[in-house]
């Protein structure tokens, strides 16, 4: 089986973040940097299909700077079996469609049997780019999977839908499968995989976003506002009902 | 000169934080006050992450990472409970580590390999009653019969005994030489007749590792179980005391950050004056102080690991590292403490837990005395 699993490197979500100057993304310096977590979850059920079938090879992908190396280094200490790293500095402010298309220009003539990548980035959270890398290479895609099993060339996934609702799919390969909280626990790297990690392939490629337009941009990147604190009302217990009433009328539609 | 860790330094560094928190620091509390070692968490599971055997080459069931990896590995463990640091630490520097550096190949096969890969535990028996800070005064024997050697006396005070399945233990082989030249070492397995364990220690900090004596009553060893030379135990010791520092002092380091931690999440939390103290600049140049000596500790550390790492001599070195790191532990933990008021003295906080841990990394593995000794004599002879 031919497998390959797409990962992003986005800041640690206990960072501290400030806008940038351009006011259109987070300031990049300073923070520190991890695997996205849905992109976990992606890395550990493709190991995991590759301990269950014996014979897999398993590709990680990750878009960006020379930063996100790390980042692949960790998915390969997991258990995948190469990287390809494409390299690309400007790749935070892409929209999906650019990344999606730089991914399916690597992977439309590899064959890959099976796609994993998470949900949705913890950053930039648009959770198109799964889909719109299917819909590119015409492949199945089948979105928030929070179970898998793989049984002779078949694929069974559950969906997490809303209100807890769950579906139950079973999809053929080629297919790509995005990955929801709740699918496995990734296993921590062991310290001699770490060590191991260095020595595996790690190709470096130049971007293709290909012919893909640019429909959308930030127009503004903000903190929402700071709730007022709540007004405490201080008095004897009559005075505190009159001031109440009083407040409601004329600051809230609850009382006419 | 570079500063940054590498990839891999940094990915151990994520490794084990994410372990530690997840696993290791929520029991912290109450193996501390149960005073119970928890081999499943505590050993075992560092072995699945191949922790046990960091520093040594995969040939022997290591990873082979560097000494720095190992002092990172160290300190992310003690920044939530110091006692798992030292089971690490002990196991690494004070058993493997000389069976590495003096063992013959076939004492590395057949001790080493078990050791590295965690499935074997080590232990170090030096300190005796009347031979701490002075190792030369070692009073338990070693006596040959034909080929083998019968030990007989006791060790007080070893880190992971009881629980550790090798240990390697200094003793008077020859009566009649000087007293640093007359000392040899042994590896000796638990369970070989003749070999028990004496009282477990009640202890004031580290309490969830276990501390023991050992005792050698005619316990015969076999004569391919002299470690290095024989009369060369001295030196296997304090070879062996030279790793163990920095094992120490990245403990030491942890336990500094984790206090360091508290004292900044809790003074920006809590409310005196309508504001958090940590708005105050009195609070604000304690924190600044702490966090100066840590990170100092740190570069100490790495400097002692570094050298290690490259063969270079690091004996003086890793004794300013542990002193220094010791020292700032006790007195960063001292201070989160205060920073806490109350509450910090109560057991609510884990920072009173960590002021007592943080006492024993002054005095084990050579004393901050010891340790100046070191250094003065280095610089004076």
């Amino acid at each position: 089986m031919n497998i390959l699993i797409c990962i992003k490197q986005v800041p640690d979500m206990e960072s501290k973040f400030k806008i940038n100057a351009e006011k259109n993304w987070y300031d990049r310096t300073d923070l520190a940097w991890r695997m996205n977590e849905y992109d976990e979850y992606a890395v550990e059920q493709a190991v995991r299909l590759k301990e269950q079938v014996g014979d897999a090879d398993l590709t990680v992908l990750c878009i960006g700077g020379d930063q996100v190396k790390e980042t692949m280094k960790k998915a390969l200490a997991m258990g995948c079996d190469r990287g390809v790293h494409i390299a690309d500095n400007d790749a935070y402010k892409r929209e999906p469609i650019e990344i999606a298309s730089m991914i399916a220009g690597f992977a439309k003539d590899k064959n890959f049997d099976i796609i994993f990548t998470g949900m949705q980035s913890q950053d930039r959270g648009s959770a198109q780019v799964g889909v719109m890398l299917a819909e590119l290479l015409a492949i199945a895609a089948v979105t928030t999977i929070v179970s898998f099993a793989f049984d002779n060339g078949t694929i069974s996934v559950k969906r997490e839908l809303e209100g807890g609702t769950k579906a139950l799919v079973s999809a053929t390969m080629p297919v790509v499968l995005t990955c929801q909280l709740g699918l496995n626990t990734p296993r921590y790297p062991t310290l001699p995989n770490i060590m191991k990690a260095k020595k595996k392939e790690l190709l470096t490629i130049a971007p293709d976003v290909g012919s893909s337009a640019i429909s959308q941009e930030t127009a503004a990147f903000y903190f929402p506002e700071k709730k007022s604190g709540g007004l405490v009302l201080e008095g004897e217990l009559p005075d505190l009902a009159e001031k109440l009433i009083h407040l409601l009328k004329e600051k809230t539609g609850v009382l006419a | 000169m570079n500063f940054e860790l590498t990839e891999e330094q940094n990915l151990i560094r994520d490794m084990v934080r994410s372990f530690a928190e997840a696993e290791v620091a929520p029991s912290a509390r109450e193996r501390d006050e149960e005073e119970r070692f928890d081999r499943a968490l505590m050993y075992d599971r560092l072995a699945e992450l191949g922790l046990t055997g960091i520093v040594f080459p995969e040939e022997y069931g290591g990873a082979g990472a560097d000494y720095i990896s190992y002092a990172i590995a160290v300190e992310e463990l003690s920044r939530v409970c110091g006692s798992t640091g030292v089971t690490l630490s002990a196991h690494l520097s004070l058993c493997a580590n000389p069976i590495y550096m003096f063992g013959t190949e076939a004492q590395k096969q057949k001790f080493l390999v078990p050791l590295a890969k965690g499935e074997k535990m080590g232990a170090f028996g030096l300190t005796e009653p009347s031979a701490g800070s002075d190792a030369g005064g070692t009073k338990t024997t070693a006596t040959k019969d034909g080929n083998d050697w019968i030990i007989n006396g006791s060790k007080i005070f070893i880190t992971n005994a009881g629980e550790a399945e090798i240990y390697v233990v200094l003793a008077r082989s020859d009566k009649s030489a000087e007293k640093h030249r007359g000392i040899s070492a042994y590896i000796i397995e638990k369970g070989t007749p003749g070999f028990s364990f004496g009282k477990k220690e009640a202890k004031m900090g580290i309490r969830s590792s276990p501390t023991m004596e050992l005792v050698f009553d005619n316990c015969r060893i076999p004569g391919e179980n002299l470690l290095g030379q024989e009369g060369q135990g001295f030196k296997v010791a304090m070879k062996t005391l030279d790793g163990g520092r920095i094992g120490i002092a990245s403990q030491a380091l942890g336990i500094a950050q984790g206090a360091l931690d508290a004292a900044i999440a809790y003074t920006k939390d809590r409310e005196q004056f309508n504001k958090p103290v940590a708005s105050f600049q009195g609070v604000q140049f304690q924190l600044a102080d702490m966090a100066t000596q840590v990170e100092a500790a740190r570069l100490l550390i790495y400097n002692a690991a570094y050298r290690a790492s490259a063969g270079l001599s690091y004996s003086q070195e890793s004794a300013m590292a542990k002193l220094f790191a010791s020292e700032t532990a006790m007195r960063v933990t001292t201070q989160a403490v205060q920073l806490h008021g109350g509450y910090g003295y109560t057991r609510e906080f884990p920072v009173e837990r960590m002021m007592r841990d943080a006492k024993i990394t002054e005095i084990y593995e050579g004393t901050s005395e010891i340790q100046r000794v070191v250094i003065g004599a280095a610089l004076t002879k």
